[in-house]
């Protein structure tokens, strides 16, 4: 019973139909993925076009289009195509091996053998010899593009036997594709971490802002801490401006520079599976917390993110005043109000670097608004102070590691290889050669035009039989 | 004006006048026009990268930013490709009455566009920027070719009266046309396939995410999606004839779209190549 089923599942998935459909149906899953924004533009995105498509968004939600490319019923269709194309596979190999048997024989076939082995013959004219019929076949194949050899008594264009593994090689290589794609997003991890210049974090989760790692990925293994060493808010070379640019460094467990280099697009921080590239920036005001006796009792490094407020940044987060209960007394956060040129925020540190303190108590309600220029302090409610001890930038860095990379590349190049192949490779076998007989002399020819051919059967033959001798019939031979 | 945009215009000249001669040789069956076609078209294309080379050495960079350059790149990749077929394969030559007004619609929408030229930005300065966009040009061209050949199939089909069959008689065997257009399908395939995957190593190189189902690589996807379905439907389910030909028709507009529509459309990291001339 269960080999039953496995068969009847095997003739399902190999149905060149399901495979077609299948392709079909990703493709307009895919579009309507491009219609629908997806989850990871962002809630506020989401929310606007449910509210503009009040009617569609049940329907858009239940099938799940604001996760298009991550839903179950779109990796199941993938998964199902992956089974499909190693079947496909499978079933071309199995052709290929055919043809290029056919080919090898083809090649050595010799004048006795074609005369008896043969698909058409065609009647020549009484007045051409043998060797002009070869002649004129072999110069009319030549116009229809197809270039042969002559060799004792035989013309012929046999393509090589490795001209029939260019779709096998392709379609298995999509499979394998395939299989690296699913693996890769089992076993990657990737993320954004907020870094000071100055500051050292471990590759850890807990060092990370957003981080999704796959299952099968092992963060026991991560030994390494990334540094950012310095900012540049617009760095150039070579003429080109290559934006905020932090360079950051690598370090293995016993701190060690492993590599430092400057990380701005195309110049990705790469070693071994990791690459690090700069996917935003902004500013990290440091912060110092003193008691009503002047006397420090905290510091803090407050990330500042841009955005489209009035002042042009946010807070990333918001620090809390306990008493020693453990009761909050005051919440504030900090932003940095940036300068203006000529009506635009500029995102730079203000030249005379100051930062705007907002505190509520613990019913919400604002009890402060302060500006607070570096170095300087504000009193808040508590009687505490707060110090502003400077501004400067943090880089967020995007951290991606994937060991499935090298596998995709090698795979992205075989099948381009075997599309090449596909694409570029004839796969023909054209022989002729001429019967002497009671009816006259005609020509045989054996005809296989599998792929790429240049010219087709039909035209092959009524352009022979114009040119071997008009108003001749020809016929076809008995197998 | 300058000499480049004076160029440029005689290449639509040109154009123009070829499509003209094509369609006057193919309707009233005079042959020598329709040789005449080839040349002119020639001519044009030689105008054509006359004025895009004075173009490149003034901004230091190829065709590849904004609608100007990205629809100049893809007309002088269709003619160039069909010039040289033509020249190559003489019979083929009356496609180029379906091939030649595709050239000047978007050559024409080039010249109406902003012709400001833009500069290379950090995400664009890679040596990847010139053989994904060379790739993206090619596999257009060969679709366009293939859409030609397809018109050209299904006119001969429709032609109830013979006329046009007789018209379109110089052209290769119905079997040899549809064999032709799926060798190019087959090269675009090819091409956009390699369009896709430099792509992605791209992506990998420049921000280490190899795809991000932003829309204009889904679109890419889309479409070659689009041209696998083509072809197993012809290799595997045995189409033939004119709904083949219908496919191959449809189903190039629908990659100009993905090359040229959707970077418009969307704001992407491709939007300041084919689209609005946004950074991103």
């Amino acid at each position: 019973m269960i080999a039953g089923a496995w068969r009847a599942a095997v003739k399902v998935l190999r149905s060149a139909r399901l495979a077609t459909w299948l392709l079909a149906f990703v493709g307009a899953w895919s579009v309507a993925g491009t219609l629908v924004p997806q989850s990871n533009a962002g809630p506020d995105v989401v929310a606007k076009w449910a509210a503009a498509h009040a009617g569609l968004e049940p329907v858009v939600r239940t099938l799940g289009f604001h996760d298009a490319f991550t839903s179950p019923v779109f990796t199941a269709c993938i998964v199902v195509l992956a089974l499909c194309t190693a079947l496909c596979a499978w079933e071309r190999t199995r052709l290929a091996v055919g043809k290029a048997r056919i080919l090898r024989r083809s090649a050595v076939l010799d004048a006795s053998a074609l005369a008896g082995d043969h698909d058409l013959e065609i009647a020549c004219g009484p007045a051409l010899s043998g060797d002009e019929v070869l002649a004129r076949t072999a110069a009319k194949l030549g116009e229809l593009g197809v270039k042969t050899k002559r060799a004792d008594g035989v013309l012929a264009a046999v393509s090589s036997p490795w001209s029939v593994w260019g779709s096998p090689v392709f379609h298995w290589a999509l499979f394998a594709l395939m299989v690296a794609l699913i693996v890769g997003n089992l076993m990657r991890a990737s993320g954004l971490m907020g870094i000071s210049v100055g500051e050292t974090k471990t590759d850890a989760p807990t060092s990370y802002g957003l981080v999704h790692a796959g299952p099968l990925y092992d963060w026991s293994r991560v030994h390494r801490s990334i540094r950012v060493d310095a900012f540049d808010p617009a760095y150039r070379s070579d003429g080109i401006d290559r934006g905020p640019t932090p360079t950051v460094s690598l370090l293995d467990a016993a701190g060690n520079v492993l590599k430092t280099q400057r990380v701005y697009p195309n110049m990705t921080l790469k070693s071994g599976t990791l690459t690090i590239y700069p996917s935003d920036f902004g500013f990290t005001t440091g912060l110092t917390l003193l008691n009503s006796k002047g006397a420090e009792t905290g510091h803090s490094a407050q990330l500042v993110d841009f955005s489209d407020t009035k002042d042009g940044t946010s807070a990333s987060g918001s620090l809390n005043v306990r008493d020693n209960a453990g009761n909050v007394l005051l919440s504030f956060s900090v932003t940095v109000p940036l300068d203006r040129v000529g009506g635009a925020l500029v995102r730079r540190i203000p030249k005379q670097p100051a930062v705007r303190v907002v505190a509520t108590g613990p019913d919400g309600a604002k009890v402060l608004d302060a500006i607070v220029r570096e170095g300087a302090t504000v009193v808040l409610p508590t009687g505490d102070s707060l110090r502003l001890d400077g501004i400067d930038y943090y880089a967020r860095l995007s951290l991606v590691d994937d060991g499935s990379i090298p596998l995709l590349y090698a795979g992205l190049i075989v099948a381009v290889l075997g599309l090449t192949l596909a694409v570029a490779a004839r796969q023909q076998i054209v022989m002729a050669t001429v019967i002497e007989g009671s009816e006259g002399t005609k020509l045989a020819l054996k005809m296989r035009l599998w792929r790429n051919a240049s010219s087709s059967r039909s035209e092959i033959e009524s352009e022979l039989a114009l040119a071997l001798g008009e108003d001749l019939d020809t016929k076809e031979s008995t197998p | 004006m300058t000499l480049e945009i004076i160029l440029m215009w005689f290449t639509l000249t040109f154009y123009a006048a070829a499509t003209a001669t094509y369609a006057f040789g193919v309707t009233f069956s005079k042959e020598k026009l329709t040789g005449r076609a080839l040349y002119v078209a020639t001519a044009g294309l030689a105008f054509q990268i006359a004025s895009l080379g004075i173009r490149w050495e003034r901004l230091g960079h190829g065709p590849y930013l904004g609608f100007y350059e990205v629809a100049n790149a893809l007309v002088l990749c269709v003619v160039a490709f069909f010039v040289v077929v033509a020249w190559r394969n003489p019979r083929l030559s009356a496609a180029g009455m379906a091939i030649m007004p595709v050239a000047v619609v978007l050559l024409g929408g080039a010249m109406l566009s902003s012709k400001a030229g833009l500069p290379i930005t950090a995400k664009l300065a890679s040596y990847w920027l010139f053989i994904h966009v060379a790739f993206a040009n090619l596999a257009f061209a060969a679709f366009a070719i293939s859409f030609g050949c397809a018109v050209t199939y299904v006119i001969r089909v429709h032609s109830k009266t013979g006329k046009w069959t007789a018209r379109l008689q110089k052209l290769p065997a119905q079997d040899v046309l549809e064999n032709l257009t799926v060798r190019f399908v087959l090269v675009g395939f090819l091409f956009w396939a390699i369009m896709i995957a430099t792509g992605a190593i791209w992506a990998n190189e420049a921000w280490g995410s190899y795809w991000s189902w932003d829309p204009i690589e889904t679109w890419s996807l889309i479409v070659w999606i689009i041209y696998a379905v083509y072809l197993h439907v012809r290799f595997t389910l045995k189409w033939h004839g004119e709904r083949l030909a219908w496919f191959a028709i449809v189903a190039m507009p629908l990659a100009l779209f993905a090359l040229i529509g959707i970077p418009l459309a969307f704001n992407t990291p491709h939007a300041g190549i084919g689209g609005l001339g946004k950074d991103f």
